[in-house]
């Protein structure tokens, strides 16, 4: 196959690169390993506030919907089941559906793999019943099946305690919150209320010491405080955050650089969101763990800057929708983390040699506090 | 167990269909993976790691982690988590890896 540009990752940041892309005349190729478009965003049922100004507050589920809708008079081919799983010698993309593997020939790419979740390790975490918060939300908000009846949650930071609330609601009993630290990662206060509200012991200073059970979780060790407690769980979710999915960019022969607030080890890119491989490009989580309207401009920019190599934009026009969207960027980000934004400053300082007008204006608003 | 209306945009289709797991006839919903399939007949533990010889089940649900292994329609190692399961569809827990007990294996 041909293309102009081609998506690794049909989540948010892929689609939306798809729509800013094709709505420039762009041939575009969406590859995505699930069965349906999305990605994260398909068992989001929590209201997400922090949105471009283009697009209205809401679920993860409708904006997912729009998403795809959009894509439907424009140029763009989705191969659903399809994985990527290498490069040929004249570099082409190799994409794989598990029995046959289909060469694809683009001018330009853009990576947008998102993110994997990280998990702590205990005695007993392989066994059933165990699995990350991610995965819990997964089987019960997209699958319709209930995870458990008796859970605890590992970790606190906002999206396990938000998936928390979404247990409640669902029936399951979430008989506690386990806190390696002395307080709660999250601070999203209304879920913090919810989850006090509804009885949910929260244990700081506390781990888990071992989960046991035949063939499946039942029991559950926590050291709290410095004492142990058992009880009685069927469902361990393990909530310790995300970092970037990376091997698409191993492959490409990628460069990469280590921001801890960005979600540990990424690709470095430019403003243009271009990587250290000519014509490779990156967006959404994969550039950096941040929030949903962050995932979306990323995206947007990296589309911008396709539109300009290919020749659909001018110079001028593409500069200055890239500065507007950095701007914006900058403020959705900077509400959540300002660490976040100063992280992204940093990588993309140390890989542009000629740091550009837009990027120092950009650090000065950051550090600024503008 | 199986939601019923769940109050969630999205809503799953309610056309049943039935599937087996180790010879087992199990009813499922349309546009379910298998492994939300499995764990709304209350099965959780999938099947054996190989050379560890513990069980496993759903960990990620992400097609990455590889923990919900299972066989399906004779084919191994298919990830539970990113298949739909479809009417008639024979699943098998992952019994089929070859044999890595051994010395070199610490085993």
């Amino acid at each position: 196959m041909e293309t102009d540009l081609l998506i690794i990752g049909g989540g948010p940041a892929g689609l939306h690169a798809a729509y800013v892309a094709a709505s420039n005349g762009i041939k575009t190729i969406v590859v995505d390993e699930s069965f349906s478009l999305g990605g994260q965003l398909r068992q989001q049922t929590q209201r997400l506030t922090n949105l471009p100004k283009q697009f209205d507050s809401q679920i993860g589920i409708t904006l997912m919907q729009t998403l795809v809708e959009r894509l439907t008079d424009l140029d763009v081919t989705i191969l659903s089941k399809h994985t990527m799983i290498g490069t040929y010698k004249d570099g082409r993309i190799g994409v794989s559906n598990g029995q046959r593997t289909i060469p694809i020939s683009a001018e330009k790419v853009i990576v947008t793999t998102g993110a994997a979740e990280e998990a702590f390790v205990f005695p007993g975490w392989t066994l059933p019943g165990v699995m990350t918060i991610g995965a819990a939300q997964i089987v019960m908000n997209r699958e319709h099946v209930i995870p458990g009846k008796n859970a605890i949650i590992i970790g606190s930071n906002d999206f396990a305690l938000e998936v928390g609330k979404q247990l409640i609601e669902n029936g399951v009993s979430l008989q506690g919150v386990i806190e390696n630290e002395d307080q709660l990662i999250g601070c999203k206060e209304e879920t913090i209320q919810f989850l006090k509200e509804a009885g949910v012991p929260i244990y700081q200073n506390s781990y888990v010491t071992q989960a046991s059970g035949a063939g499946e979780v039942e029991k559950v060790i926590i050291n709290h405080n410095g004492s142990e407690k058992e009880m009685e769980i069927d469902l361990v979710c393990i909530g310790k955050g995300l970092t970037p999915i990376l091997e698409p960019f191993e492959i490409l022969s990628c460069d990469f650089a280590y921001e801890k607030d960005l979600g540990g080890w990424l690709p470095q890119y430019s403003t243009l969101m271009e990587t250290s491989t000519a014509s490779i490009y990156v967006a959404g989580n994969a550039a950096g763990i941040t929030n949903l309207g962050a995932i979306l401009l990323t995206a947007e920019i990296a589309a911008i800057s396709v539109a300009e190599s290919l020749g659909r934009q001018c110079k001028e026009e593409a500069t200055e929708k890239r500065e507007l969207l950095w701007q914006e960027l900058y403020h959705l980000e900077s509400a959540d983390s300002k660490a976040k934004f100063h992280g992204r400053i940093k990588l993309m300082r140390e890989f542009q040699d000629n740091v550009d007008i837009q990027l120092s204006k950009l650090f000065n608003m950051s550090v600024g506090g503008v | 167990m199986q939601i019923v209306n769940h109050s969630i945009p999205g809503k799953k289709s309610e056309k049943e269909i039935t599937f087996s797991f180790n010879d087992k006839f199990l009813k499922a919903r349309e546009g379910q993976t298998v492994a939300a399939a499995l764990m709304a007949n209350g099965i959780k533990k999938f099947g054996i790691s190989r050379k560890l010889q513990q069980p496993r089940g759903l960990f990620c649900a992400n097609g990455r982690c590889c923990s919900c292994f299972l066989t399906v329609n004779g084919l191994n190692h298919v990830l539970g988590c990113i298949t739909l399961v479809e009417e008639g569809m024979k699943v098998s827990s992952n019994d089929a890896d070859p044999d890595v007990r051994r010395k070199a294996n610490g085993d």
